[in-house]
């Protein structure tokens, strides 16, 4: 009893003394043969000038090594925090809007402005941070910053600025090679004066974070109680909000985008046996950094290896990070420990409504977007009305790609509600599962494999992709009966890592890269007749199945005991359900790439619209999704023309935006 | 009688801490039995074995004499029905819709509500007097409310046991009386098992056949309210100094020294 007790508060120091010894054991190694080690020693505080070796290690070696310990530490912690705020543990600085707002300030003035960048990018870059997560904070103002509103508007904050900064780069992908680096994250150092500047400001905002100890423990028990305790919930959430922010912007203005720490040291800690806030936020903090310098140090190895180009440490946090928490994720035996939102009441609106009246408008607006799609578009000689009976011939060019759209769109809608009833968490979608982006990686790798199958060729790899991430993550979750949290924290380790992948591939930036670059961003214009009909087959079998599994859907989210008790046999369910979401992103996917984000998207509108019983919410959610992915596909033509933009960009940003518009109506009741 | 359940040398531990040590005990048919003891007596625990919300470390368990484990899901759902101390959030479900979900156990995914299901449905909520609030969100009921929402739930599900943890915890004086009198009654009508985790033990000597007292894991008094309503016997459980009266037969009201 005693020694299994041992064992398990063991696990954590060892862990992360192994991650830390792993991490300066890799990163030391390349120096071992030509320094001895007292030398290398000496050489970080006082190199000899004559040595070009010395000299590397002190204006180079050394701060770059502090800098990912200094660094890691800081996004840990901030990540810890946040998750104590949010009570959600997928939440991280990502999810806040602060790295998609600064890449998207660093990439507009460096096309537009170039002048703003001259004299430091870090007053742009913590600008646009402030200005991602402002426009969060002041959507989710009056609701209290409430763990799920602030949630669901940071994701889609960042997922619209992060499509708009997709956009630039497709349009002027021949300048912007090294932002993708940049925004990859990279920790390259010439001397001390980085580490100079930063280590004040991480080390002040920690020390603030740490005083705040006391009041965010109380955050544990519920906004209710809390506030019952005597802590003004509001002013503490904003306060520890704005100290997450502050030091993600400081860290994003100097390397870039290294957010996956913020989420997985977290998630480690806690699995590894973190329990209190003290431990969690202690271990986060060890673990950041730990973790950060292992990634630093592939980082390094990597880059010698393939020689020349530039391997980002932002990418090889997410290669070893994903994995990681995989592993962590089977060895953790109960989830006890894991914050849930259950305690709140978790939906957004309550309001009810009948489902004609939204789904009236909802139809008609989509009608109106096809005939629009059809007749009104312009040519080389301006806008032009096209006649009904110019319609045949047009439907040639247009029809396979707006039935494509509309298709799609459906799919992801469902699929979306789906996977939000199954995990009970507002967060999940189908492309935070890692479906699509296992379709994705596979048709990159594909790609890059220099064999040239079609079209075709490339609907199966990203089938068999997709089917892959499938069985990893059915693999990972068996133990824990398939429960939302562990397969919500799988699903985004095995996207992390997908998404890397995938931007090591672009960071490379020649033309086949683009032509990826374009199907990831869902470009319609692919598509041909049969592949939209065959969509549209998949699409009527899927959703018919869906349908018919609404009273499971209805019975799962009261969780597993009340479900059981009343006859399901929850692990089946989950499991039916589960493979019916990857059938449908997969489909989904492969048409209109892994960006959309419909899919996270349509389920909310379907519910802020005033369907909450699973039936309408699905049928709802249905035809939002069509209707979002239909306008955007028009406008994806019509927007630059002669020129296209891939309407999976157009659908984050139309989306992202209805989104806001219903939120903030949401708020002024 | 025969026994609904039979529960033979039952042991559940969580993590290191042993909870039951080798309960033996016999719940008949038609019987309503209250179960009493101190907090972290392992009330709770037992109610939710007997439910299958958790798996023995050792032992066996019986229903009508079969094995817990060779029972279905959804045919042991048709025959017992469990109420969690702490119902869980519902996420935007009216009342009806939560009740309705009672008769998945005879219906399953797919198949129809008829009629019948319909009247069962609304039959329960008009027994626990929720007919006003039948197309509220139960987020938005009182605990009271939310409590007897569920109580409904187990009535429309039709099965001949009840498991109830602490049904009349956030319910007022006059509601508490009136759910257990609806329970005795639909208990007596039907010929229905309950098991219920109650704190009052007055109330349980009133409403119950059986009055099963559990100190720290084992056995510490069980049998008839006549039998069980004496100081000794109450003192045995609670720990305490306490004093019975007997205002009218059938009728016992306890107090602390």
């Amino acid at each position: 009893m005693s020694a299994e007790l041992t064992t398990r508060s063991l696990r954590l120091p060892a862990n992360t003394a192994l991650i830390w010894t792993l991490g300066l054991f890799a990163i030391t190694w390349p120096w071992v043969g030509k320094l001895p080690l007292p030398t290398l020693l000496a050489a970080i505080v006082t190199p000899d000038t004559d040595h070009f070796d010395q000299i590397m290690i002190h204006y180079a070696w050394a701060p770059r090594l502090a800098m990912a310990i200094l660094i890691g530490a800081g996004l840990g912690l901030a990540g810890a925090v946040l998750q104590q705020i949010l009570r959600n543990p997928l939440a991280s600085p990502t999810t806040l809007g602060v790295e998609s707002g600064a890449q998207l300030a660093i990439a507009a003035s460096s096309l537009y402005f170039p002048s703003l960048l001259a004299p430091s990018p870090d007053i742009t870059a913590v600008s646009g941070g402030v200005l991602g997560t402002g426009l969060v904070i002041a959507l989710t103002w009056r609701l209290g910053f409430s763990p799920v509103t602030v949630i669901l508007a940071g994701m889609v904050v960042s997922f619209v600025l992060g499509a708009v900064n997709y956009a630039l780069l497709l349009l002027n992908g021949e300048f912007l090679g090294h932002l993708f680096i940049w925004g990859a994250g990279s920790l390259v150092q010439n001397d001390w004066s980085q580490f100079q500047t930063l280590w004040p400001r991480v080390v002040g905002l920690a020390l603030a974070m740490v005083l705040l100890m006391r009041p965010l423990q109380l955050l544990q028990l519920g906004a209710g109680s809390a506030r019952a305790l005597g802590a003004r919930v509001i002013a503490l959430r904003l306060l520890a909000l704005a100290l997450v922010i502050l030091m993600t912007a400081c860290v994003v203005s100097r390397v870039g985008v290294v957010a996956f720490i913020g989420l997985a040291a977290p998630a480690l800690a806690r699995m590894l046996g973190a329990r209190t806030l003290q431990q969690h936020l202690f271990w986060s903090t060890l673990l950041g950094a730990g973790l950060l310098l292992l990634a630093d140090a592939f980082a390094q190895l990597a880059t010698q290896w393939i020689g020349g180009s530039l391997i980002p440490t932002g990418t090889t946090t997410a290669l070893i990070g994903g994995p990681m928490l995989l592993l962590a994720l089977r060895g953790m035996h109960n989830n006890h420990h894991s914050p849930t939102h259950s305690s709140e009441p978790a939906t957004l609106a309550l309001k009810r409504r009948s489902l004609w009246f939204p789904a009236t408008i909802t139809l008609t607006l989509l009608a109106a977007v096809v005939v629009l799609s059809l007749s009104w578009s312009p040519s080389l000689q301006g806008w032009q009305w096209k006649s009904l009976s110019a319609w045949p011939e047009l439907w040639n060019w247009r029809g396979p790609r707006l039935i494509a759209s509309v298709t799609a769109g459906m799919i992801l809608g469902v699929a979306g509600t789906l996977i939000q009833r199954l995990t009970g968490n507002v967060m999940a979608s189908p492309e935070l599962l890692g479906i699509s982006g296992g379709a994705a990686l596979a048709m990159v790798a594909l790609s890059l494999s220099g064999m040239s199958v079609g079209r075709s060729g490339q609907l199966v790899a990203g089938a068999i992709g997709a089917g892959l991430v499938l069985t990893l993550l059915f693999l990972i979750s068996r133990r824990h009966r398939f429960s939302g949290h562990q397969l919500l924290l799988g699903g985004v380790a095995i996207y992390v890592f997908m998404d890397a992948g995938i931007r090591l591939v672009l960071s490379s930036g020649d033309t086949e890269s683009m032509k990826l670059l374009n199907w990831l961003s869902g470009s319609t214009w692919l598509v041909t007749a049969s592949e939209a009909w065959a969509l549209v087959v998949m699409a009527a079998v899927l959703i018919a199945a869906a349908l018919l599994c609404s009273r499971l859907l209805t019975i799962l989210p009261l969780g597993e005991g009340s479900a059981q008790a009343l006859g399901v046999q929850v692990p089946v369910a989950r499991v039916t359900l589960l493979l019916l979401a990857a059938l449908l992103t997969a489909a989904a996917t492969i048409v209109i790439g892994p960006l959309s984000f419909v899919g996270l998207m349509a389920p909310h509108m379907a519910r802020m619209l005033g369907q909450q019983s699973v039936v309408r919410q699905l049928l709802l959610a249905a035809l939002v999704g069509a209707t979002l992915l239909a306008a955007a596909d028009y406008l994806s033509r019509v927007i630059l023309f002669p020129n296209q933009l891939p309407a999976g960009i157009l659908a984050a940003v139309i989306g992202g935006f209805y989104f806001f518009w219903g939120l903030s109506r949401h708020a002024q009741r | 009688m025969s026994a609904f359940f039979q529960i033979r040398n039952l042991q559940v531990s969580a993590g290191d801490t042993v909870i039951l040590k080798g309960l033996n005990l016999d719940l008949h048919d038609g019987e309503v039995t209250a179960l009493l003891g101190h907090n972290g007596s392992g009330k709770s625990t037992l109610l939710k074995a007997l439910a299958r919300q958790l798996k023995p470390r050792g032992g066996g368990l019986t229903l009508r004499g079969e094995a817990f484990d060779s029972i279905r899901q959804r045919d042991f759902a048709r025959e017992v029905g469990y109420m969690p101390q702490y119902p869980p959030a519902t996420d935007g479900l009216t009342v009806r819709e939560l009740v309705a979900l009672g008769r998945y156990p005879w219906k399953g995914p797919l198949g129809r509500y008829r009629d019948e299901d319909q009247q069962l449905i609304d039959q329960a909520i008009e027994d626990t007097g929720l007919r006003q609030f039948s197309h509220r969100s139960v987020d938005t009921l009182s605990g009271g409310e939310r409590q007897r929402a569920w109580i409904a739930l187990l009535l429309a599900q039709q099965t001949r046991c009840l498991l109830l943890d602490e049904p009349i915890s956030a319910l007022d004086v006059v509601h508490q009386v009136d759910t257990l009198r609806l329970i005795r009654s639909l208990a007596k009508k039907r010929g229905l098992t309950v098991v219920m985790v109650l704190h009052d033990v007055d109330l349980a000597a009133r409403f119950c056949d059986r009055l099963i007292a559990l100190k720290n894991g084992s056995l510490a008094a069980d049998g008839s309210p006549q039998q069980t309503m004496n100081t000794r016997t109450l003192e045995s459980i609670y720990g305490i100094a306490m004093g019975v009266l007997e205002r009218a037969p059938g009728h016992w009201v306890s107090y602390v020294h």
